[in-house]
């Protein structure tokens, strides 16, 4: 199950003002607040969409306190156990989120507006190249893998362990899936 | 007796150490006079600067200070269509002719001066320039419509600090204009507070770091160029980084001024020490950021 979360109607909710400026720690923290409120009675292991598409400016004290710490507290918080996909970032908005993710040494994956995905923030390379592969093949374990990337397959294990780790690809028993895959 | 601080006749960042020595120079709860009657031009950072010195004053003294609006009338039209007046009428008693202008600013004024105390004053200030001033910003100054989506982060962090580390309140104000030595006009954001300062900020988790070598200019490093805050969350201190990002993008200067010291990284079009120390002190910090036009190419 998907659930997509419209940035800037949390943000309105948050704040009880039509703003479209996700701007400052603190309307960070309400932000974020609202958000774990929200999927906190929702079932773990599903994807939750954070949709940036109506936000206007987003300053990086506020995508730490939403983005980051929403990825950081994945295993933690309220709503815990939640993939977290983010979507309709402008191209500024993208930059902020990586820097902010990296300085958390963090990564997700963003869809860009034309549908393509990459990451933003920071992963070992072996496993940024296997969220690659599954994403191109819809699915793969780690034979699949190994014979793309041309590993070893204890090395293929690895690398897509180290992507679910990080939070960028889903377990289905030896299956891995992209976060947003039915 | 009356103690007298002159305002530069061109009071902006570079005349802003004159005026510094002059406050620096109150003692006690002596009753000051900040006489700005000869003044003939003022930019963003020498208005809430202003400001600052009448806060501090009136913290001090529990009494307005006295000022002397500009004489030229030009000149105190400007400062009142800048919004300055309204604010000083707060912390001083003013003397002279205070022009009523009408509310609208003029183009070169893209936000009045404008208290910053809390979160939904940044959100103001940054809805303000983005639903007013974006048009300008990429049509007079050719900056590309993605520097504007920064600007607006950049501002946003600006006035954080206020009201993250100032314990106090603070003012921001934006304006364009020609800048002398690029030839090109500029955007310019002043944000400033009378508050405690980078170096008290700072100093609980990083004074012992730097040992004998704390001080104002030491914090004023420790904040922009490594990035650290006052807390240890790794997630913190991001945003004067996110600043400095988005400053090195768009060929930008940024300086800070806090108690004895001044810190400002430099573009190539600007000469400028990047770091002083042994100032006059000033209550505080001072930010101001530049960000130039875009060079268009000759027809």
């Amino acid at each position: 199950m998907i659930t997509e979360i419209d940035l800037r109607e949390v943000l309105a909710r948050s704040v009880g003002a039509p703003l479209s400026d996700l701007v400052t720690r603190s309307t960070g923290a309400k932000v974020r607040s609202s958000i774990e409120a929200e999927l906190s009675g929702r079932p773990a292991g599903a994807a939750v969409v954070l949709d940036f598409s109506s936000v206007r400016v987003l300053d990086c004290s506020c995508a730490d306190e939403v983005v980051a710490k929403l990825v950081l507290g994945r295993g933690v918080a309220p709503g815990a156990g939640q993939w977290f996909v983010i979507r309709g970032l402008g191209e500024g908005q993208a930059e902020e989120i990586d820097h902010v993710l990296r300085r958390r040494r963090l990564v997700m994956v963003a869809e860009e507006r034309d549908g393509q995905a990459r990451l933003l923030g920071e992963v070992e390379p072996s496993a940024e190249a296997a969220w690659r592969v599954v994403g191109e093949l819809g699915n793969a374990g780690a034979e699949e893998v190994a014979t793309v990337l041309r590993l070893a397959l204890v090395e293929a294990r690895q690398a897509l362990q180290a992507a679910a780790d990080a939070g960028v690809v889903r377990q289905a028993d030896d299956r891995f899936l992209p976060l947003t895959a039915a | 007796m009356t103690y007298v601080i002159d305002v530069p006749q061109v009071f902006d960042e570079r005349s802003f150490d004159q005026f510094a020595a002059g406050f620096a120079g109150v003692e006690g709860d002596a009753r000051v006079l900040v006489d700005a009657h000869a003044a003939e031009w003022a930019s963003p950072a020498g208005l809430i600067g202003l400001l600052c010195a009448g806060q501090a004053l009136l913290a001090r003294t529990g009494v307005k200070s006295l000022l002397t609006a500009p004489a030229e009338r030009e000149v105190a039209h400007y400062w009142a269509r800048a919004g300055f007046f309204a604010h000083a009428a707060d912390l001083f008693e003013i003397h002279g002719a205070v022009p009523r202008v009408r509310p609208n600013p003029e183009r070169s004024v893209l936000l009045e001066v404008t208290p910053v105390t809390g979160a939904d004053d940044v959100h103001a200030v940054v809805g303000r320039i983005q639903e007013r001033s974006a048009a300008i910003l990429t049509s007079e100054l050719g900056l590309d419509p993605k520097a504007t989506m920064g600007f607006g982060m950049a501002l946003s962090e600006a006035c954080q600090n206020i009201v993250e580390h100032a314990g106090t309140g603070g003012w921001v104000a934006v304006q364009t204009y020609s800048w002398r030595s690029l030839g090109r006009r500029v955007v310019v954001i002043a944000v400033a507070d009378a508050g405690v300062g980078f170096r008290h900020t700072l100093e609980a988790t990083q004074g012992k770091r730097f040992g004998d070598r704390w001080g104002d200019a030491t914090a004023l490093e420790a904040a922009l160029i490594q990035g650290v805050s006052r807390f240890r969350d790794p997630g913190r201190g991001q945003g004067l980084a996110g600043i400095r990002r988005y400053l090195d993008r768009w060929h930008g200067k940024i300086s800070i001024r806090s108690g004895t010291a001044r810190i400002a990284l430099v573009p190539s079009w600007e000469k400028d020490e990047p770091l002083r120390d042994g100032l006059p002190p000033f209550p505080g910090a001072q930010v101001q950021l530049v960000v130039p036009a875009v060079e268009r190419e000759a027809p």
